[in-house]
């Protein structure tokens, strides 16, 4: 059988880390599905069908990338799910499931040698150590077949660890509907801010966090509000940087959690948000997601250099994010050297609005404390808004 | 019965008992005046008998019994490391038997000059210790602090330790020189790891899932592997070294090597490790390993001899000095059935 099909995919990898890096943002539960294609592999994960992460490696991360798509035919060892086989032909992207943290502890597996081996004289004179000549981290990812285990072989010195993942069948599961076509809502901002902001808001432990966006005289303003049983806090991120010095505390008032002005816009003297796109400028968007959910895209929002936040006509909300790898392997690479650029995607299904007084109240303080800044506090944020 | 000796080398002393501790509470010493035996011999797992030659950790050693000038006793490890500990600064150190209550006693007694600004640091970490004695004889103005530690111990009597055998072994299938200990604590630690973050999800006792595979062949090859539902992995090490046996210490002479199971398993196998013939597998408990591996610190150079599904025997050989006295730590490690 290996000799008449070649393996479904073999990709190197000159730097174990980078991958390690990617795939780490989306840890969260134990098992996490693959799937290969002609563009790269996709690694990703669902809680409970309300969230769901991905995170793309391009084919361009690798220095090689061979992808055989599978023939029509499967194994006949696979008999137990015709239905699948059903599914499947034409479909020819195979997919399947692995465990994600053992995955990532073989991928570090090169973190604990790579001191020691740096450390110790044993090994060749430094001038030529594999460190200096970029070649430690090499790794090499196979699928050799449908149903067989997925070998990530990593080369080190005199060391070779080979790992076989065990691989499982995909779960049947759908992707969270995600209507890119009917936008709410979008904007861009660094990744770096919203993990500010987000870590602002989970000191009080918030069971939810409500997102608004609005829209006012032109400029646009968003809002992180979190509440939970010890209260509530909000970030509000507002475009136009304020001249004047009286814009800080202005804003501080405006904050309904005293603490929480991470109002980056001190940082940034360019706009905070870099697109922000509404689809009805004279309300006010909000939706809700589950916190803990959202803090699970906390560690790419921390590696991230822009994150896109995207919420459809039904309150889905998507948030892409962009990361610059390491150009561990730029040199080698078919790249373009410098940085490479690679997506990972976190989809959250919103709470449902039982339009409860709750709700409405948040709402209503809201647009209170809009109205009040607007209106009279303070006339800096009146030219802010 | 006496006993009395210079801690020639404070911190070799440390590691070593504190790596022996990791694997067993108690331990048989053997005192003579040519060498010191270490000897644990726990429950479960590894057992270790450490050969050290006298000048690897004591000088001017002294001593007497009424048999043949042996002394067996029975330490405590932990309060013997936990001793030693305090006296890593010392600038001297003397261990003696003693009694107190007509209870046996090992007594470390630590000398630490407390450094005041005029003394030269040069004295207090004089490893060989050579002069600080005298120095602090005939006094510089240093005090000197003398802290005397007791760990009670039990003698053991000739008849007790009679019984007591270094484990017997056949001819080892594959020996091989191990790549440094620490490298290969930090992989087999990983992988321990890997099988426990499992656990959750699969069934089947720990130490069951513990199991490290562990193998090695007569071309340089050594395998580290460890299989848990979710996943199989592996580390091949290559170009490590197979030493040569030496005819003089084989029985038979040459044609003992000719007929020795290594020479055999020489034909078999291939340098790069992916040849599935000619290896030598144990089959041990990961955590049991780590503990072994904590031997790492003293930076010895080790040699394991694998018995093909029976057992593994490593080789500890200490940094000497001079090449003569090798002190040397064997470690018996048997193969769980698969």
């Amino acid at each position: 059988m290996d000799i008449e099909d070649p393996p479904i995919l073999t990709a190197v990898s000159s730097s174990a880390r980078q991958l390690y890096l990617l795939l780490r943002c989306i840890t969260s539960s134990t098992k996490a599905h693959v799937q290969i294609s002609e563009e790269g592999l996709k690694f990703s994960v669902d809680e409970a069908s309300i969230m769901e992460a991905s995170a793309f490696l391009d084919k361009s991360l690798f220095t090689t990338y061979n992808f055989n798509p599978p023939t029509p035919q499967r194994n006949p060892q696979q008999s137990d799910d015709s239905e699948d086989e059903d599914l499947d032909p034409p479909n020819t992207t195979p997919t399947f499931q692995i465990s994600l943290p053992a995955l990532l502890e073989t991928l570090q597996i090169f973190g604990l040698t790579d001191p020691n081996t740096t450390k110790q004289s044993w090994q060749t004179s430094a001038a030529f150590s594999n460190n200096v000549l970029g070649m430690n981290n090499l790794c090499r990812i196979s699928y050799n077949s449908l149903g067989a285990p997925l070998s990530i072989i990593l080369t080190e010195a005199s060391v070779r660890t080979q790992c076989d993942l065990t691989t499982y069948e995909p779960e049947y599961s759908e992707d969270i509907p995600f209507n890119r076509q009917a936008l709410a809502f979008k904007t861009i901002m660094r990744g770096s801010w919203l993990h500010d902001a987000l870590s602002e808001l989970s000191s009080t432990s918030p069971e939810q966090l409500t997102m608004y966006a609005k829209t006012v005289r032109g400029k646009p303003f968003f809002a992180l509000s979190s509440s939970g049983t010890l209260g509530s806090a909000r970030v509000e991120f507002n475009n136009q940087p304020q001249p004047s010095a009286f814009r800080t505390p202005a804003s501080t008032n405006l904050a309904a959690g005293a603490g929480t002005g991470t109002d980056a816009g001190e940082q940034a003297p360019t706009n905070l948000l870099e697109t922000f796109q509404l689809l009805d400028p004279d309300t006010v968007l909000r939706s809700s997601y589950k916190f803990s959910l959202i803090q699970k895209a906390a560690r790419a929002m921390s590696v991230a250099t822009k994150v896109s936040i995207r919420v459809d006509d039904q309150g889905v909300l998507s948030l892409q994010f962009m990361v610059e790898v390491e150009g561990g392997a730029s040199g080698v690479g078919t790249s373009s050297g410098g940085g490479k650029v690679s997506f990972i995607d976190f989809r959250f299904v919103p709470l449902v609005e039982d339009g409860d007084e709750e709700g409405e109240g948040v709402d209503e303080t809201m647009m209170q404390y809009g109205d009040g800044s607007d209106s009279g506090t303070g006339r800096e944020d009146e030219d802010m808004l | 019965m006496r006993f009395k000796a210079s801690i020639q080398n404070i911190t070799t002393f440390t590691k070593l008992t504190a790596s022996l501790n990791s694997l067993g509470p108690l331990a048989w010493v053997k005192l003579s005046e040519e060498q010191v035996c270490f000897t644990i011999i726990p429950e479960q797992g590894t057992q270790v008998w450490a050969v050290l030659s006298i000048d690897s950790i004591f000088r001017d050693i002294f001593v007497q019994s009424a048999a043949n000038n042996v002394i067996n006793l029975e330490v405590p490890l932990t309060s013997l490391n936990r001793a030693l500990k305090s006296a890593l600064n010392a600038t001297s150190a003397q261990i003696r038997l003693t009694k107190k209550d007509n209870m046996p006693m090992l007594a470390l007694t630590i000398v630490t000059t407390a450094s005041s600004n005029a003394l030269p640091p040069a004295t207090a970490n004089n490893d060989d210790g050579f002069d600080a004695p005298f120095d602090d004889e005939f006094g510089r103005g240093n005090r000197e602090t003398i802290v005397t530690q007791e760990i009670p111990v039990r003698v053991l009597a000739p008849d007790t330790v009679a019984g007591l055998h270094e484990p017997q072994c056949r001819d080892p299938d594959v020996h091989i020189v191990l790549p440094p200990l620490m490298q290969l604590k930090s992989i087999s630690d990983r992988f321990t790891k890997l099988a426990l973050a499992d656990t959750k999800s699969g069934s089947g006792t720990i130490a069951s899932r513990t199991r490290l595979e562990l193998a090695a062949n007569m071309h340089g090859c050594l395998k580290m592997s460890i299989r848990t539902d979710a996943l199989s992995i592996s580390s091949v090490w290559t170009d490590l070294n197979n030493p040569e046996l030496d005819p003089s210490q084989v029985v038979g002479g040459e044609n003992g090597i000719a007929a020795h199971p290594s020479t055999r398993m020489k034909q078999l196998g291939s340098a790069d490790g992916r040849s599935d013939e000619g290896w030598a597998l144990v089959r041990i408990d990961g955590r049991d390993w780590g503990k072994v591996m904590s031997v790492g610190r003293l930076g010895g150079r080790v040699i394991a001899c694998f018995c093909h599904e029976h057992a593994l025997v490593l080789y500890v050989y200490l940094p000497q000095d001079d090449g003569d006295n090798e002190s040397v730590l064997t470690y018996y490690v048997s193969s769980y059935s698969a």
